[in-house]
């Protein structure tokens, strides 16, 4: 129980009066960020890197905590309130959300989703703190080999399985790969791919290719495809809760909550795949499936809960092994590395005090954005209409401001819009960029793993496959690529048949 | 349609570029010759799978598989590209990262968010005040609170702004 001692210190730093505003600035921010199209939480974190430098790690890190979770709820409030397809990983809340503000049940959907967020977040957090520390204890007796595995595991199943082109998701983790390739090589002090630029040599800034892609990337291609005209944000009618509200709403929440905790825990998804098992298990089970596509309030409480529980599942791996499963989380374990604090093992023995302050802010930070997004909703619906040539100037200028502020140098801004027209062009051939920053990041990893594997082997690369944990984890991989061989197949051939 | 897939050709051919490059680059990484795995294994692996996705895009886009454009609560999948605005919005920032060392940080940020917004549709005369307001809050913001200071320019001595 020693994990219960821990959490209550944490709660004791937690609870002091800086970190709590610290966690509200979090999580004020980061439904900001979820409710305005455009930005997400892991710009906004990438963004805020360099200015939080001069914080302490355990401050910043609770401040992007509550970016984390705040902007999973804002999104929510986008998708059911204005008119057109929002964030990916909460698609399937507007396909029953936006129906249901329509309907004039726009306060059930907003309810819904923020009491589910709010449960699933909960519950969530309390599986983290129990898995966390045993997993940890495992983590430690894994070699390099089984690192490699790991980040392989990874790596193909961020950029392969999801989206619909592996080719293209595969191509951007090969260039994140590549950027991560660039400067001087840490093992020999080789300088690799810097064309003699003296800036390339220290390697381009996790920050600027981040900012790159997702701001300016971003703004240049809404700008290229703008939708003019008003903004056409649903009234919010209807009443908040009834008895109906609870009795329809409870049971989905929990089995989105447990649909989607282990989706987020194993390095195969995120939050895409289980907000749409969870959508598809709630109309299945449901007494008038006749209901969905047509404002059926399960249709968003599963889905919601499930998004927020993968996204608390996505610590699992990122504080116990040092594994980001998703963009977002890959530039936390940037932030990590920027105080030089390596998230794996040895986080919960070298960093207790500070990873218990974060995971009791977690708790924290849910009260907050329940209060946040249910009470206050009417406050996002005025951010939610902010006009849109001002909200991209100012993502653009933050963009900038925040590549200018890592090293005060214009040529980092030379590479931010090398990089930003990359970005542009990725996102027009349908490239996803979320594998291209986890490249970018588990890259440089995997290389040092890979290596250290081969020295200690003095060069056999079967020491690469022959330990019995990535013997399991590769075996794991071509099931799961078996699998979704056999998913595409059938959709096609389901397609055919239409 | 027809320039949608010359330009997925020539992502594909970039990318696969790329590989290229990093293969042969790699060639030229010292390494000393022990049985060690050196600076030179991980870039060929990765340079491998550039020219492989490259081609493989551009096979894709033979055979009648274009990539699927990003969707968006503010991209309107019905217009044709606006070229003419990203255009613009590239000439901003370039204007914003030349003016920063010549007029300062303020005059760089004054021009960065006027221009964009204006070029996304704002009015001029509300969209001027708005960017240079922004432009000084930030300045005296890193100035006095962060502790950073952005390059003044010509405010330069200047109490508040120049840090």
């Amino acid at each position: 129980m020693d994990s219960i001692t821990a959490l209550l210190e944490g709660f004791a730093t937690a609870a002091q009066p800086t970190y709590l505003l610290y966690a509200l600035l979090g999580v004020t921010l980061g439904t900001a960020v979820g409710v305005l199209p455009g930005i997400g939480p892991a710009m906004t974190v990438a963004l805020l890197l360099p200015l939080t430098y001069t914080l302490d790690p355990t401050a910043a890190l609770i401040i992007f905590a509550g970016i984390y979770y705040g902007g999973m709820y804002g999104g929510s409030t986008t998708s059911i309130l204005l008119n057109t397809p929002g964030e990916s990983a909460s698609i399937v809340t507007a396909l029953e959300g936006n129906k249901m503000a329509r309907a004039g049940k726009g306060a059930a959907a907003l309810a819904t989703a923020a009491i589910g967020s709010f449960v699933a977040g909960t519950i969530a957090t309390v599986l983290l703190t129990l898995l966390a520390p045993t997993i940890a204890d495992i983590a430690v007796t894994l070699g390099p080999a089984d690192y490699v595995a790991l980040m392989v595991v990874a790596f193909t199943t961020v950029a392969a399985l999801l989206g619909s082109s592996p080719v293209r998701g595969l191509a951007s983790l090969g260039l994140g790969l590549f950027i991560g390739l660039i400067g001087t090589d840490t093992l020999s002090g080789q300088q690799r791919f810097t064309l003699g630029v003296s800036t390339l040599a220290d390697g381009i800034d996790v920050v600027v290719v981040a900012v790159g892609v997702f701001a300016v990337g971003e703004a240049l291609y809404v700008a290229s495809r703008l939708r003019h005209g008003p903004i056409e944000v649903i009234p919010i009618g209807g009443k908040w809760m009834n008895r109906e509200f609870w009795s329809r709403s409870w049971k989905p929440w929990l089995r989105g909550t447990f649909i989607g905790f282990p989706i987020g825990t194993v390095p195969a998804g995120g939050a895409d795949v289980s907000t749409f098992l969870s959508y598809a298990a709630e109309k299945k089970l449901s007494k008038k499936p006749e209901e969905f596509g047509h404002g059926a309030i399960e249709g968003v409480a599963g889905p919601e809960a499930a998004n927020n529980a993968a996204a608390a599942g996505v610590l699992v791996p990122l504080l116990t092994l040092g594994l980001p499963t998703s963009a977002t989380a890959a530039v936390i374990v940037a932030a990590f590395q920027s105080y030089g604090i390596q998230p794996g093992p040895l986080l919960f023995t070298n960093n207790s005090a500070m990873v218990w302050a974060l995971i009791a802010s977690l708790y924290i930070g849910n009260v907050m954005l329940l209060v946040l997004n249910l009470p206050l909703v009417k406050m996002w619906v005025k951010v939610l209409q902010i006009p849109r040539p001002y909200l991209y100037a100012g993502i653009l200028l933050f963009a900038a401001l925040g590549t200018y502020a890592v090293n005060f140098v214009v040529d980092d801004l030379i590479v931010l819009l090398i990089i930003g027209v990359a970005g542009f062009f990725m996102r027009r051939h349908g490239y996803p960029v979320a594998p291209l920053v986890v490249g970018l990041i588990l890259g440089p990893m995997a290389e040092e793993q890979v290596r250290r594997t081969l020295q200690i082997s003095e060069g056999s690369l079967s020491a690469l496959v022959t330990s019995p944990f990535a013997a399991v984890a590769y075996s794991v991989l071509a099931v799961l690529l078996a699998v979704a061989v056999v998913v595409r197949v059938r959709r096609k051939k389901a397609k055919v048949l239409v | 349609m027809i320039s949608e897939k010359v330009e997925e050709y020539a992502f594909g051919g970039l990318v696969a570029a790329i590989g290229v490059f990093t293969l042969v680059d790699a060639t030229t990484i010292a390494a000393r010759a022990d049985n060690a795995v050196g600076p030179r294994a991980f870039p060929y692996a990765v340079g491998a799978l550039l020219v492989a996705t490259g081609l493989a895009a551009i096979i894709a886009t033979a055979r009648g598989k274009l990539g699927q454009a990003e969707e968006g609560e503010d991209v309107d999948a019905d217009v044709r590209t606006d070229w003419v605005t990203v255009g613009k919005l590239v000439a901003v920032l370039v204007a914003h990262l030349v003016l920063i060392d010549i007029a300062g940080w303020p005059v760089a940020a004054t021009v960065l968010f006027f221009g964009a917004a204006w070029t996304l549709g704002a009015v001029w005369w509300r969209a001027l005040p708005i960017a240079v307001v922004l432009a000084l809050v930030v300045q005296v913001v890193f100035a006095s609170g962060l502790g950073l200071s952005l390059p003044a320019g010509i405010f330069e001595g200047v109490p508040f702004l120049d840090g």
